[in-house]
């Protein structure tokens, strides 16, 4: 028979799925620590590639004088320079995507605990109708 | 103004039928309009300008979903630019791939600004971009309108220097490539620009989540004034040359359009504020309620002049013939 409560509930479910629940069941799947540590390494790694496309424009920009000059420029301090830069960078990258992520960790883990509450709340309905 | 409210419900109520056909429409306006804008701006490749080939693009942006019309945009840009000079292409999808890296990994909901700001340059309404959102965005949106300001600055750039950058000899890529970045990173005018519209969604921001009255209003307001200020003072100190009359117009203009947003989003009957107190164990509650302007729609009545059969009637009729 047709169970008015239980329609509701779970229209409510199957929208919450199909819209803002997909990405949150996606993020629910992973423990914190691997879940933020997986999107850390992805912004190392955009990171990375940023750096080298910047450092790519800046040579290409001055590419005659650098050409001119590279026997007379001190090539270890200017990789040391660089790597100070790139360092600095990941690490000021590293820590936006770890408080963004922790954040939207948090936030996604609450909101499924909602819809977790709901499922139970289904169930708790399943079985008063076999009763 | 109830006329207007009348509407509202009934454009509301329509949405709301026919959600599954406007989305759709939405996304298929929102590709035409970028890509006729791109084609007339930029235009060098002569097969992209093809109507016949916008309109299957836009058509096929329709079904996908929304982030892909900045694909579209941001390919169709690069293979223009490509056609111009291949430096050019080059720097611009450099900046394209530098400010997803950075950035919009973060953010995948606000990349359409980054459209749209440099399509509204294109029609002459930037300052509706800053205003509308600090009105439905969050402070973080100012680093999208910056990347938006930053692309059609570029743009404009190179649609400037056409003859510079078309030119084929091999020993002015370096001048090409430097010709380009200058204009972006010593261009003032962009600068300003920036600053202003930052100035203006962080005031549009905190003004619209004020509990005063009119909030929204004094928001969009103070927003614009803000917003001319600050490009008049930079035109003045940097000398950006700016024009004053198309900045004012331009202004007049997107504040009209805010206003319409405003009216969709936020409309509020301040005539019946209510002020409430009340305390539990642990606050106090100075709460303030403002009602929504809500109007009852006239309802169609049909009148049935033949008693209409039901389908198992029919059915019943057919089978006694």
């Amino acid at each position: 028979m047709l169970n008015e409560d239980r329609i509701i509930l779970m229209t409510r479910m199957a929208s919450y799925e199909e819209n803002e629940g997909k990405k949150n069941v996606s993020i629910g799947s992973y423990f914190r620590g691997d879940y933020i540590g997986l999107q850390v390494i992805k912004s190392v790694i955009s990171a990375t590639i940023a750096f080298a496309l910047l450092v790519t424009l800046a040579v290409t920009y001055d590419i005659g004088s650098f050409m001119q000059d590279i026997y007379k420029l001190d090539l270890l301090q200017i990789g040391k320079n660089l790597l100070i830069v790139y360092v600095v960078m990941v690490s000021i990258y590293i820590a936006i995507s770890y408080f963004i992520y922790s954040y939207r960790y948090n936030v996604a883990k609450r909101s499924l605990k909602c819809y977790f509450n709901n499922l139970k709340e289904l169930n708790s309905l399943y079985e008063e109708e076999k009763k | 103004m109830t006329n207007l409210l009348v509407l509202k419900e009934h454009l509301k109520s329509f949405y709301g039928k026919n959600e599954i056909y406007i989305i759709p429409l939405v996304k298929f306006l929102v590709a035409l309009v970028t890509l006729l804008v791109i084609n007339g701006r930029l235009g060098y490749m002569t097969q992209l300008n093809n109507i016949l080939v916008v309109l299957v693009i836009a058509l096929m942006c329709s079904f996908l979903p929304m982030n892909m019309i900045i694909v579209v945009a941001a390919a169709t840009v690069i293979l223009h630019l490509y056609k111009l000079s291949i430096e050019s292409a080059a720097v611009t999808a450099m900046l394209f791939l530098l400010l997803f890296l950075l950035y919009f990994r973060f953010s995948p909901k606000d990349t359409m600004v980054v459209v749209l700001t440099p399509v509204c340059f294109f029609l002459q309404i930037p300052y509706v971009i800053p205003i509308t959102m600090g009105l439905v965005g969050t402070p973080s949106s100012i680093i999208s309108v910056g990347s938006g300001v930053i692309v059609y600055y570029l743009l404009a750039h190179i649609g400037a220097g056409t003859t510079t950058l078309n030119a084929t000899d091999v020993e002015g890529t370096t001048q090409k490539f430097r010709y380009i970045i200058d204009g972006v990173i010593g261009n003032k005018a962009m600068l300003v620009t920036i600053a202003a519209f930052a100035i203006t969604i962080l005031l549009v921001y905190m003004i619209r989540r004020k509990s005063v009255d009119h909030a929204w209003t004094i928001a969009i307001i103070a927003g614009a004034i803000a917003n001319v200020l600050v490009l008049l003072v930079g035109d003045l100190i940097f000398d950006t040359k700016i024009s004053i009359l198309a900045t004012i117009l331009g202004t007049f203009i997107s504040v009209g359009i805010s206003f319409v947003i405003q009216f969709f989003l936020f409309n509020m009957d301040y005539t019946r504020t209510e002020m409430v107190q009340f305390e539990d164990d642990e606050y106090y509650y100075y709460v303030k309620a403002v009602p929504k302007i809500i109007v009852s729609t006239p309802e169609k009545r049909v009148k049935k002049i033949n008693p209409q059969r039901t389908r198992e009637e029919i059915s019943r009729a057919t089978r006694t013939k």
